[in-house]
């Protein structure tokens, strides 16, 4: 009798184990679809952004090369380089921002704690693009609109608002038990070294995701870099070169090689979220606590 | 020890504003008009010059552009482009005029500096108090040296909030308020104030409300579907995100990393291209629809009005961005999940009850607690969720077609449209005014409630 | 401290001689040579080396034909459609000389952003265009631009399937092959309007007039174009099905401008044939289909350093020599009278097709303010056709209300 329960409850749990694992297959086939739709037309050989059959007929390298190669009207590897650049420096930027805002509200008392956290709170509802002319000509007046100064505008436009966005390593940092700092500060510690030296370091999955979102903010927007761009052609970032393919001039015969442009930078930006993954899983899972 | 631990619930100290002004002596009340110059007399020789050179620097401003661009805040500049024939070149020669959108912005620019001015002359004052009465008390009173050191120590917030938040100032700050000025005149291309316009008070206020106009009725309807879009949006993705996230978490599943990954993977995909690729192969003769015609599951001249048919396109989009945004939940979520104690799960097994009820009353109740602030955070966000719907619909279809706004349009696109396409600035600022009201209110209250706006800072 | 003081201040003192010393060689020196920036925007192409860097050649023949000026030129690009937005944004910071679509003036000069031109520079634009061409760029009686290409669609069509005769009428095209048109794009659709006797502001000038696209008129042509868009011969050109079609077979015309020309004739080698917009039938009566047509245009910024150099160019830019060029490296169909009489580019099917139109089967797209109302409720009415939300039950209605919101602000 006993035997049998315990057979029945195995064939349950089987059974259970199946239905789970084939939906889970059936949904990570929907998610991952439109990656791999993408992909494969970023191999396709016919032109145009029109298809009459859902998959490719024939298949060519040619829209990766011609990313590399035409680089006349629409110039990859150098918005690669200038995107890159501006990445690499306003991450280190807004990391900064963001630790030194979210340490200083979780660990230091000071009177306009309040007063901040509820200012970042409202200034946050406001939708980020009504700023576009005003920074524009705040930019103008700093006389970081013309050239090469045009990195250094963007630079500061991704990163200038990072100081808002401490929820989530304000709530790591809150996990993180005072006694540490404590212990710190009776051996001689001024509070500047309690950061570095010591929350820091306990902090690296926190660090790790902050590092990453901010890294990834300017690949992906292109309103602002539009506006700050203007015509200076080989100031663009990658964001405003895709959008480009896509106008009428264009999209007949950059479509696929905007298909290849996407795969391109999505490969760095999926390693790294992989890398990533483990560090956020880690680190948001206090923060998110609240 | 015991004093670390307490929680101080003021912030007070005799070193205030108003007893520099009442009590402090001559060399005080001389810092209200020449900064610096009590700390200078109290042996803070450096700090004194340093306050100096601030004010210094305020007053050259005030007197070469400050004062300038105030006097003209009131009427916006009044004097159009000039236009000249030179006879000899035979060409037109232009002298500009005023234009109304800098004076705006370098108007307000000037009185934020000067409300930031006064910020700082009344902490100089008090640091001229404070130096006076150590000085006087025969305490010891800080040196230049000891004052930077301080700033490592116990006035450390100084250093690390001052950056970030002078950028948010001149990032955030100056154009929020420029916008909202922009809400109080007629900048817009009708009747021609796009170079130069004037303060008009409330009146885009009073013709928005007014629901007899276009612009009143319009704006109540999108206000409707926004809100219903973000709270869909924001508990279809919690939900299925936490369901997801516990079935990849169960002890039997395999491969876990695997699974997360392929979910994950959509993240990568930078958002306004898997959007933009949606959306074509949404469209009626796009790659969805020709793969059902295909398939021989839609006739071979129809096909399913994703974004043609309002109703369809308000689900269309909540569905997509499902797809777009459970792979970030999912990694949140997990997180909390495991660390949901194991010991609530196997006293409600062994009390009988199966997995929905223990979903039921163990899971949801402790998610719902833990993440309030972040489904508050994501309700917000949705509200103003630019990306999706201008990428993926552009707020089709249009089923009013006197109306500037579409029926998958939230208050944001709706606002992009009047602003970028029409370019009726007023009214634009006026809507993301409204947009604001709406959302501070309810956000404010929530928030403070939340554990961590409570907790935190010892 | 004496010492170092003395030292910075001799410092100090060479620096401000040198300098001055430096801008009094200088002025001897430009007694023979104005120094002059240009700034100068076109569209990529054609600064690129592929198509042959028009632009920079142009510019530099114009360096050497001014000898008196000392010319450095800063390109930067901005294609037609969007340099007027930028321009209008900034117009400090943009250039002296760009082209920009017709259709944008009004944003240009809402912004105090155009420059006129007058007197003998006004005379030689004038005695080398056609009336049409200079109308487009007249506002209240100014010029605001030197015109180098008209800006119109007409129709490709595949010579294999449609004679000669066919293509007169869009319905004996419609029995002999498939015809796709941008059903949904309101710069197409109104074609059919304005065929009927529907108007724009009057002649296209007088915003006062308003929109007269109502009454009987406009609701037989929202009927026809009900059945034009349920007749199986004819597709819905969206999202480059057309072009696509005319590459796999399916579609035999297209409507498009000169800007797909090297896609078709890619797609149809010897068999592309372009001509001007067919009429179609109306109860029984020929309407002419009648496009939006506008042109290209050189513009120089009011804010430019030197005004004279500026116009000097940009009516170089627009002259005969280099319109040939640009047809030559680039395709763009020009638009002085001179050398449309030319036997060897009148010949070009895109050419003769396009100025057909612009002479023969468009009117003048109006660039008044209030045009910027017109386009979402065209575009509505053809998606509304399109998804069938339109019907012959409520046409009627449906085109009022079209009528109505194009007279709108919308507030």
């Amino acid at each position: 009798m006993a035997a049998a329960k315990m057979k029945s409850a195995k064939t349950k749990r089987l059974i259970n184990n199946t239905i789970v694992h084939v939906v889970l297959a059936i949904l990570a086939v929907i998610w991952v679809f439109p990656i791999i739709w993408v992909v494969l037309t970023s191999f396709r050989a016919e032109k145009g952004s029109y298809v009459s059959t859902f998959l490719p007929q024939s298949y060519t390298l040619d829209n990766y090369i011609k990313l590399f190669t035409d680089i006349s009207i629409l110039n990859f590897p150098k918005m690669f380089m200038n995107t890159l650049i501006i990445a690499i420096f306003s991450c280190l930027i807004a990391t900064f921002y963001t630790l030194a805002v979210s340490y200083c509200l979780s660990r230091l008392k000071f009177k306009l704690r309040k007063p901040y956290m509820n200012m970042a709170m409202i200034l946050g509802l406001f939708p980020g693009f009504m700023s576009m002319v005003a920074v524009y000509f705040i930019l103008k007046a700093a006389g970081l609109t013309e050239g090469n100064m045009i990195r250094v505008a963007l630079i500061l436009c991704y990163s200038g608002g990072a100081g808002l966005g401490f929820q989530i390593a304000k709530g790591f940092f809150d996990t993180i038990p005072y006694a540490v700092d404590e212990a710190a500060i009776l051996d001689g510690c001024t509070k500047w070294q309690v950061f570095t030296k010591v929350t820091l370091p306990l902090s690296k999955p926190i660090i790790v995701y902050t590092v990453l979102t901010a890294f990834m903010a300017p690949w992906l927007d292109f309103i602002f870099a539009k506006v700050i761009c203007r015509a200076n052609s080989d100031q663009y970032t990658i964001a405003i070169g895709l959008w480009k393919m896509l106008e009428k001039e264009y999209i007949d015969s950059w479509y696929t090689s905007f298909a290849a442009g996407a795969v391109l930078i999505s490969i760095p930006i999926a390693i790294l979220f992989l890398c990533m993954q483990k560090y956020y899983v880690d680190g948001v899972s206090g923060a998110v606590k609240g | 020890m015991l004093k670390l631990m307490k929680k101080e619930d003021g912030f007070s100290t005799p070193y205030t504003c108003m007893n520099a002004i009442k009590k402090g002596g001559i060399e005080t009340k001389l810092s209200m008009v020449l900064m610096g110059f009590g700390n200078f007399v109290h042996k803070q020789k450096i700090k004194g010059l340093l306050y100096l050179a601030v004010e210094a620097a305020y007053l050259v401003f005030m007197l070469m552009n400050g004062i300038g661009f105030l006097s003209m805040l009131g009427s916006l500049g009044s004097v159009p482009q000039k236009e000249v024939w030179d006879e000899a070149n035979q060409v037109y020669v232009y002298t500009q005029g005023d234009q109304s959108v800098l004076i705006l912005l370098y108007g307000v620019a000037t009185v934020l500096l000067t409300l930031l001015m006064i910020w700082v002359w009344r902490g100089t004052l008090k640091s001229a108090y404070k130096a006076e009465c150590l000085d006087k008390n025969g305490q010891h009173v800080n040196t230049f040296a000891e004052d930077l050191k301080s700033l490592l120590h116990e006035n450390l917030h100084r250093l690390l909030m001052t950056p970030p938040m002078a950028a948010i100032c001149i990032f955030t700050i100056l154009p929020l308020i420029f916008m909202i000025c922009m809400a109080f005149t007629n900048y817009s291309k009708i009747g021609n104030h796009l170079m130069l316009f004037d303060w008009v008070g409330l009146e885009n206020f009073k013709a928005l409300f007014d629901s007899n106009s276009i612009l009143g009725s319009t704006f109540w309807s999108v206000l409707g579907w926004t809100l219903i879009w973000a709270f869909f949006a924001t508990f279809s993705n919690y939900i299925f995100g936490m369901i997801l996230a516990m079935v990849i978490n169960r002890k039997d599943t395999k491969a876990k990393g695997f699974w997360r990954f392929c979910f994950v993977l959509s993240c990568a995909v930078p958002m306004f291209v898997s959007l933009l690729i949606m959306r074509t192969m949404l469209q009626p003769n796009g790659a969805v629809n020709v793969l059902l015609r295909n398939l021989g599951w839609i006739g071979a001249d129809a096909s399913l009005p994703f974004f043609t048919d309002p109703t369809w396109a308000r689900v269309t989009v909540i569905v997509i961005n499902i797809w777009v945004g459970v792979p970030y939940t999912l990694l949140q979520l997990t997180g909390v999940l495991q660390n949901i104690p194991e010991e609530l799960y196997e006293a409600a097994k062994v009390d009988g009850a199966n997995a929905v009820q223990r979903f039921f009353k163990i899971t949801l109740p402790y998610m719902l607690y833990v993440t309030t602030p972040y489904l508050i955070v994501t309700f917000t966000g949705n509200v103003n969720n630019f990306n999706i719907i201008y990428l993926l619909s552009v707020g089709d279809p249009v089923t009013d077609l006197a109306s500037t706004a579409g029926k998958t349009d939230l208050l944001v696109t709706w606002l992009y449209k009047l602003t970028i396409d029409k370019q009726y600035y007023n009214i634009g600022a006026v809507i993301g005014i409204l947009t604001f009201i709406i959302l501070a209110v309810g956000a404010l209250l929530t928030y403070r409630n939340s554990k961590s706006y409570k907790e935190g800072g010892i | 401290m004496g010492k170092r003081r003395a030292a910075l201040l001799m410092a100090g003192v060479l620096a401000v001689t040198g300098l001055a010393g430096c801008g009094g060689a200088e002025s001897q020196d430009s007694g023979a040579k104005e120094k002059v920036r240009l700034m100068v925007w076109s569209p990529s192409e054609d600064q690129s080396k592929d198509s042959g860097q028009w632009l920079q050649n142009t510019c530099e023949d114009f360096a050497e034909l001014h000898p008196e000026w000392d010319i450095t030129f800063v390109y930067g690009i901005a294609d037609e459609a969007t340099a007027a937005n930028q321009v209008a944004q900034d117009p400090e910071a943009s250039a002296d000389v760009f082209m920009y679509a017709n259709d944008t003036l009004t944003i240009m000069t809402d912004a105090n952003a155009l420059a006129k031109f007058g007197g003998k520079y006004r005379e030689e634009i004038e005695t080398t265009n056609s009336p049409e061409v200079l109308e487009s760029l007249v506002k209240d009686g100014d010029l605001y631009g030197v015109p180098f290409t008209t800006n119109t669609w007409f129709m490709y069509y595949d010579k294999s399937v449609f004679s000669e005769e066919d293509i007169k009428n869009l319905d004996t095209m419609l029995e002999k092959g498939t015809v796709s048109l941008p059903f949904t794009n309101s710069w197409y659709l109104p074609s059919f309007y304005i065929g009927n006797g529907c108007t724009l502001f009057g002649d296209g000038t007088d915003e006062s007039k308003g929109v007269d696209f109502s009454g009987e008129k406009a609701a037989e042509v929202t009927d026809y174009l009900i059945d034009l868009a349920a007749n199986p011969n004819f597709e819905i050109d969206a999202d480059g099905s057309g072009l696509a079609g005319l590459r796999d077979g399916s579609i035999n015309a297209i409507f498009s401008g000169s800007w797909d020309a090297n896609a078709v004739k890619e797609a149809l080698g010897d068999n592309m044939g372009a001509a001007a917009l067919p009429t179609y039938t109306l109860n029984g009566q020929e309407k002419q289909m009648t496009a939006y047509a506008g042109s290209k245009a050189i513009g120089v910024n009011p804010y430019s350093k030197n005004m004279v150099a500026a116009v000097e160019l940009a009516v170089y830019l627009g002259s005969a020599d280099a319109q040939k060029t640009h047809y030559e490296l680039r395709n763009v169909i020009p638009c002085n009278t001179e050398l449309l009489e030319e036997k060897s580019i009148a010949a070009d099917p895109p050419v003769s097709a396009q100025n057909d139109t612009f002479n023969r089967t468009s009117i003048l797209q109006p660039f008044v303010a209030k045009m910027n109302n017109c386009w979402v409720p065209v575009e509505n009415m053809g998606k509304g056709i399109r998804n069938g939300s339109v019907t012959h039950e409520n046409s009627a209605q449906q085109t009022e209300d079209m009528n109505e919101a194009m007279n709108s602000d919308g507030i």
